[in-house]
């Protein structure tokens, strides 16, 4: 009995390593007292949220809210939903850490049964079980962040020409960098990270011929251990800034520990890494939230997919900090005042890729299509995707 | 002799649940006298001495050391007093030396010089005659040298008053004599004894005074001189009790079972038995003495098939089992009730009831997938019946039942399954003379069927009055075998410490 | 001053009644917690239960959660009665998952009968085959086998993992690390809207329970359990029941992979076991090894889950306060082994006075 007391007490660790792990349960934020709650409101009673004075609004999340990355992005967007349309009676739910698998499809149900009209799944493994639950539940609204899926009823995909924070973001990295080497830690080999490491590498490349981007990749969206080791072998191999497609922070830290420099992505880390941190492309995702519920609410919803731009202002480039000179700002703004006017497309040709082939010849623009399919590096990437 | 009385003991209760352990207990010791408490199992000599040294607390009731009212917490608080208890187990730490067992967790010793130590050691084991070499390491000693350390270890720490739980239990008669001599060395020297044992012989012969227990109340207090093994047993069991086994005549002579040049070795590599060889009929008793561990154990698990044997034969009824799994060999007949020192380690399940546990053998002859109980119930309720087996129910967990009952159990089972040969070891420890009296009748009752059977004891008397032959077994040796009518409980002593019977016959006779 | 005294007289109902005063007791404490976080504990609970029974469809998921950890449970409970402590169930579900998955992506094409069939018996002999790895070298060289099954679980998980971002990644998936969805001919049918797990877990309930108390292999299972000793003194072979009883367990939870995959997932990921294999170890404990109440034990845990899961979106709580009630439970009831062995017995005052004149 003694001898089994004892592997019990070993087995209730053991539970809590994995539990916490694998991130078993979806989580809410804790920060915003104003947005859920059934207890201080609307009882959802099913077919009665679609009416113009109410809607009940789900968003499921890859992250922790706390990431201040990915998920931390989309968040502020539910918030900017929230606080902008405040009298319209919305509310909103929020899972957290919903990793892609039937969990979605278990979350997106739960939501429904909590009376969610219009659901926002924001990662891009969530895609075919959002088109399943879109089949299954008609009268229900799904958007599904970064996929190339649709319905053209009830189920869009949304994303944003963030290659423009990318291109911009390239400039800074280009013009800081002393080895001509950049590092970029990379989560998925799917094409929204290919691009962004694409068009990150074509802003580097068009202040800095010579350097080189440095691709390794870590298969996860979200574990700080596995991003922070593979930023440090970047950096052991004479990287000096460096970029990333991950929900943490991570990189940036190791960035810092190694007296390094690094940009971000999704939100200003200025506060996790202080002495390495420049700038990053960030989402801005509470415009295309609200103009979307505002359909709704209006009853002028069409299923249509979205790629909004930094002129929608779905995307931009994050303040940058001092450590950025005020030379390298002034390019930056300069590029960015053209992306503003149109005169600066960073899809357009010539884009040759890592052979030196030209995959969009001059003249042309990449197209939608081409993007959401985009399995190739550019010049000037060191990195390998698997077939 | 001054009749200054150390301990008063004054109407102590304890009970645990419903049991009433001992109920207004009284008890007196003097100085310099050794003191027997005698009584049956479960008569509450245990939960007495347990309260003496601190291990219980009374629930009412209270005892003075030299006149004085004290109340133990903890065993520190008797040790303080000067009570020593020596357990039936030893308490002792087998990698140390008895040096450092002697002085371990002694708070001064620390800082008090290892030759002053040594030499303090040495004073005190002079001035009782406990003869051992303090820097031999435990593991190395004998049963009687280990008992020898408690005591020296006891001493050493303070104190006046000894009580021995049962301390012939494990020792050889020779080693009994020298821990008498030790005994009246203490008393001697003012000390006070308190011996607890069931061995009348003994008692007769070490003490000054003894107290008889019956069912947790003092029975009373008598002078050796005045009075008789036949009155303490009297007294003991609350009615007159005839002390004599039957021998039944043998009158059937084949042999069954025929063990040549037995040889087992254990995880150490070490010969647990040693080329012995042996036979027993059909319808003999063979009695098997020895020191514990001496290689009993191996011998019966040899026989029944869960020993791996090195080499030798095993011939039952002519046919060598040796290889055969323990179903075959309990197919064959061949059962084996072994009551190792837990009684429920090996023959019995401690959580089931007794339905549950006659089937552990019986099972694997039914046919199909499912288990069939019912004529195991109808089986439990007889041996109930016959066995005057008290539970309180056939499914209640063997494991709350008395030692008494748990034993009737397990050999009523091993008897039901008609055996030819009925391996059974050490079948009445534990038990008071009435229990103990009902398993011999019912040996008897076997032999007398024409079973064979090998009995592993430890009392030399019963062993004696109980068995055809004797066979001794000291380190995996048979030191003989001898006719228990031609046989001495000195001449078995002497076998058990390795003489062999030659020379012990010779000298004997 | 209190004395602690070893229990002997404790029935099995008073040790239940413990069981079910530590769950209580882990209520009330989980509920200062609720409080110092600033919710009504009542509240949270009654809307917990919400979570579970306030909708069919809630209630529906309970169910599904219930499933696998009964299953999973009655797998354990084989082992733990024979005191082989399986803490692999994780690994045995993740390898029928496995085995389950191949005919399902690989084979799709055979009749659905025909395909779960296949993919029910090769999850069952996938998952034995895991467990009995362990029970094999344990019997074999004597390994640990507590340490042994929990890094089979380590391995089972990159090994679908390697397979979910290598080998079997879903081409259209555009290189996301996933596999591609079951086609429905590999799917469960569903029976009241649940997939039939629930009637193979009833069912499993009822045979596991006839198996350990009326058939000769249960209870020699029964008699390993408490000494092996008396086993081969009985004339068992033991090691050879003991391997095929663990062959079964892992098969238990190899089908809970199958379960899953198919009636739940409709796809395979290295979090298909999603820890049940680890709170199924709890809910066996909880439930002493017995079948039926396994199925209590389980209940109650799914609609924890399941309501931990709905307060974090109707209360704005953290779901990991379920989690916390998980721990706390089962603090408790490891705590209440301690009062069902022993008892704490208050001193005399009395004797307190005496003893501190006495010394």
């Amino acid at each position: 009995m003694k001898r089994l007391t004892a592997l019990m007490l070993t087995i209730v660790f053991v539970c809590m390593a994995v539990l916490s792990g694998c991130g078993l349960s979806a989580t809410d934020n804790s920060e915003n007292s104003s947005s859920t709650s059934t207890a201080s409101g609307t009882t959802a009673s099913g077919s009665s949220s679609t009416d113009a004075n109410g809607l009940k609004v789900g968003f499921i999340y890859i992250g922790s809210v706390g990431d201040v990355g990915y998920t931390y992005a989309h968040d502020q967007g539910r918030k900017y939903l929230e606080t902008t349309l405040k009298d319209k009676n919305i509310t909103t739910l929020a899972v957290e850490n919903v990793p892609e698998t039937a969990e979605v499809e278990k979350s997106i149900n739960n939501l429904i049964d909590q009376g969610c009209k219009a659901i926002f799944a924001t990662s891009f493994g969530y895609m075919d079980f959002v088109e399943k639950a879109a089949k299954d539940h008609p009268d229900v609204k799904f958007f599904h962040c970064s996929g190339n899926k649709s319905n053209g009823t009830n189920f869009v995909n949304y994303f944003g020409q963030i290659e423009e924070g990318r291109y911009l973001s390239g400039i800074v990295a280009g013009l800081k960098t002393k080895t001509n080497k950049i590092g970029y830690v990379a989560a998925m080999q799917i094409p929204e990270v290919i691009r962004g490491i694409d068009f990150f590498t074509l802003g580097v490349r068009s202040v800095n011929p010579d350097a080189v981007v440095n691709v390794k990749w870590t298969n996860t969206w979200y574990d700080p251990q596995v991003e922070k080791d593979a930023a440090t072998a970047l950096l052991n191999e004479g990287n000096d800034v460096i970029a990333q497609h991950q929900d943490s922070t991570a990189a940036q830290i190791a960035a810092q520990e190694k007296n390094a420099f690094a940009i971000g992505y999704n939100s200003d880390s200025s506060k996790a890494a202080p002495k390495a941190y420049l700038t990053a492309p960030v989402w801005n995702w509470g415009v295309y939230y609200v103009d979307q519920v505002q359909k709704i609410l209006d009853g002028t919803w069409k299923a249509e997919n979205y790629l909004g731009g930094m002129k929608d202002g779905v995307v931009d480039i994050g303040p940058m900090t001092d450590l950025v000179d005020a030379d390298i700002k002034a390019k930056v703004e300069e590029a960015k005042k053209k992306i503003l006017d149109g005169s600066l497309n960073v899809l357009a040709g010539p884009i040759k890729d890592q052979t030196g082939a030209v995959k969009i010849p001059e003249g042309k623009v990449m197209t939608v299509e081409e993007q959401q399919s985009c399995k190739w590096f550019v010049e000037g990437v060191n990195g390998k995707i698997n077939k | 002799m001054k009749n200054e009385v150390y301990i008063k003991i004054d109407n102590l209760t304890k009970t645990f649940g419903p049991v009433v352990a001992n109920n207004n207990v009284c008890l007196e010791v003097k100085k310099g006298e050794i003191h027997a408490l005698l009584g049956e199992n479960g008569s509450g000599k245990s939960t007495l001495m347990n309260m003496l040294s601190g291990i219980y607390t009374p629930d009412s009731g209270s005892i003075y050391i030299k006149g004085k009212q004290v109340t133990f917490k903890t065993p520190k608080d008797s040790m303080a007093m000067g009570i020593g208890m020596i357990h039936q187990h030893f308490k002792l730490v087998e990698v140390l030396s008895a040096k450092d067992n002697i002085i371990a967790g002694q708070k001064e010793s620390f800082f008090i010089g290892n030759k002053q130590l040594s030499q303090k050691i040495k004073n005190i084991s002079e001035k009782y005659g406990l003869a051992v070499d303090i820097n031999k390491k435990v593991y190395n000693m004998s049963v009687g040298e280990k008992q020898t350390v408690e005591i020296l270890k006891v001493i050493y720490r303070g104190a006046e008053i000894l009580i021995l739980d049962e301390p012939t239990a494990v020792l050889t008669p020779q080693e009994t004599e020298g821990l008498f001599n030790i005994l009246k060395k203490m008393k001697q020297s003012g000390c006070s004894v308190i011996i607890i044992t069931h061995k009348l012989n003994e008692v007769m012969e070490i003490s000054d005074r003894i107290t008889v227990l019956r069912k947790g109340e003092t029975v009373g207090t008598v002078n050796k001189e005045d009075t008789s093994a036949a009155e303490l047993t009297n007294l003991m069991v609350g009615k007159a009790v005839d002390l004599s086994i039957n021998r039944v005549e043998n009158n059937n002579n084949k042999t069954i079972l025929d063990i040549k040049n037995l040889t087992v070795v254990d995880e150490e590599n070490v010969k647990a038995l040693d080329a012995i060889s042996f036979s027993l009929s059909t319808g003999e008793i063979l009695g098997v003495a020895g020191v514990a561990g001496s290689g009993q154990k191996e011998l019966c698990e040899a026989i029944a098939g869960l020993y791996p044997i090195a080499s030798g034969s095993i011939e039952y009824k002519g046919e060598n089992i040796v290889g055969k799994n323990p179903r075959d060999i309990i197919k064959m007949g061949i059962s084996m009730s072994f009551i190792p020192e837990d009684r429920l380690g090996m023959g019995l399940v401690a959580s089931m009831g007794m339905v549950d546990n006659l089937i552990l053998k019986e099972y694997q002859n039914q046919k199909g997938v499912f288990i069939e109980k019912k004529t195991a119930r109808n089986l439990a309720e007889k041996l109930i019946n016959k066995l005057e087996i008290s539970t309180p129910g056939i499914n209640h967990p063997v494991r709350q039942l008395s030692g008494g009952n748990i034993q009737k159990v397990l050999l009523g089972r091993e008897i039901e399954s008609n055996p030819d040969l009925l391996i059974t070891a050490y079948p009445v420890r534990g038990l008071d003379i009435n229990a103990s009296y009902t398993i011999y009748d019912l040996l008897n009752e076997q032999k007398e069927k024409g079973v064979g059977i090998l009995y592993i004891g430890e009392d030399l008397d019963v062993l004696i009055e109980l068995c055809d032959k004797i066979m001794v077994v000291c380190n995996g040796r048979i030191t003989g075998i001898a006719e228990a009518s031609k046989i001495t409980k000195e001449q078995l002593g002497l076998m058990m410490a390795g003489e062999h019977m030659e020379k012990v016959m010779g000298v004997g006779m | 001053m209190f004395r602690i005294i070893k229990r002997t007289d404790l029935t099995k109902k008073q040790s239940v009644i413990f069981r079910i005063i530590a769950i209580f007791g882990a209520l009330v404490a989980t509920s200062i917690f609720i409080m110092l976080i600033g919710f009504n504990p009542i509240d949270v609970y009654v809307s917990m239960l919400d979570g579970s029974f306030g909708s069919t469809y809630r209630f529906k998921e309970a169910i599904i959660q219930a499933i696998p950890l009964i299953i999973t449970s009655l797998g354990i409970s084989v082992a733990f009665r024979m005191k082989f402590w399986n803490i692999g169930a994780e690994g045995q579900i993740i390898m029928g998952a496995f085995a389950a998955s191949y005919f399902a992506l690989y084979h799709s094409n055979i009749p659905t009968g025909l395909l779960l069939l296949l993919m029910f018996v090769s999850a069952a002999i996938t998952g034995g085959i895991w467990a009995l790895i362990p029970a094999y070298f344990k019997a074999k060289f004597g390994t640990n086998e507590t340490l042994f099954t929990l890094m089979m679980n380590y391995i089972a998980q990159k090994f679908l993992m390697y397979l979910q971002y290598g080998p079997w990644k879903d081409p259209n998936a555009l290189g996301a690390g996933k596999i591609a969805l079951f086609s429905d001919n590999a799917s469960l049918p569903k029976v009241f809207g649940i997939h039939i797990g629930w009637i193979a877990a009833i069912v499993l309930v009822i045979l596991m329970h006839i198996f350990i108390n009326k058939t000769k292999r249960g209870y020699e299972i029964q008699v390993i359990g408490e000494s092996e000793n008396t086993a081969r003194y009985a004339g068992m072979n033991v090691k050879k029941i003991i391997l095929s009883s663990i062959l079964l367990s892992g098969a238990l939870c190899g089908m809970v992979g199958m379960f899953q995959v198919s009636g739940v997932n409709h796809t395979l990921s290295y979090q298909v076991a999603n820890g049940v294999g680890f709170t199924a170890i709890i809910t066996t404990w909880l439930a002493g090894l017995s079948a039926p109440v396994i199925v209590v034990a389980c209940f109650l845990f799914a609609v924890l889950q399941q309501g931990g899961t709905y307060i974090q979106t109707a209360f704005n709580i953290h779901s990991s306060v379920a989690q916390i009630l998980q721990g706390m439970i089962l603090f408790f009831v490891l705590g209440s082994e301690f009062f069902i062995q022993y008892k704490l017995v208050r001193n005399r005052s009395t004797e307190h006075k005496i003893g501190k004149e006495a010394a």
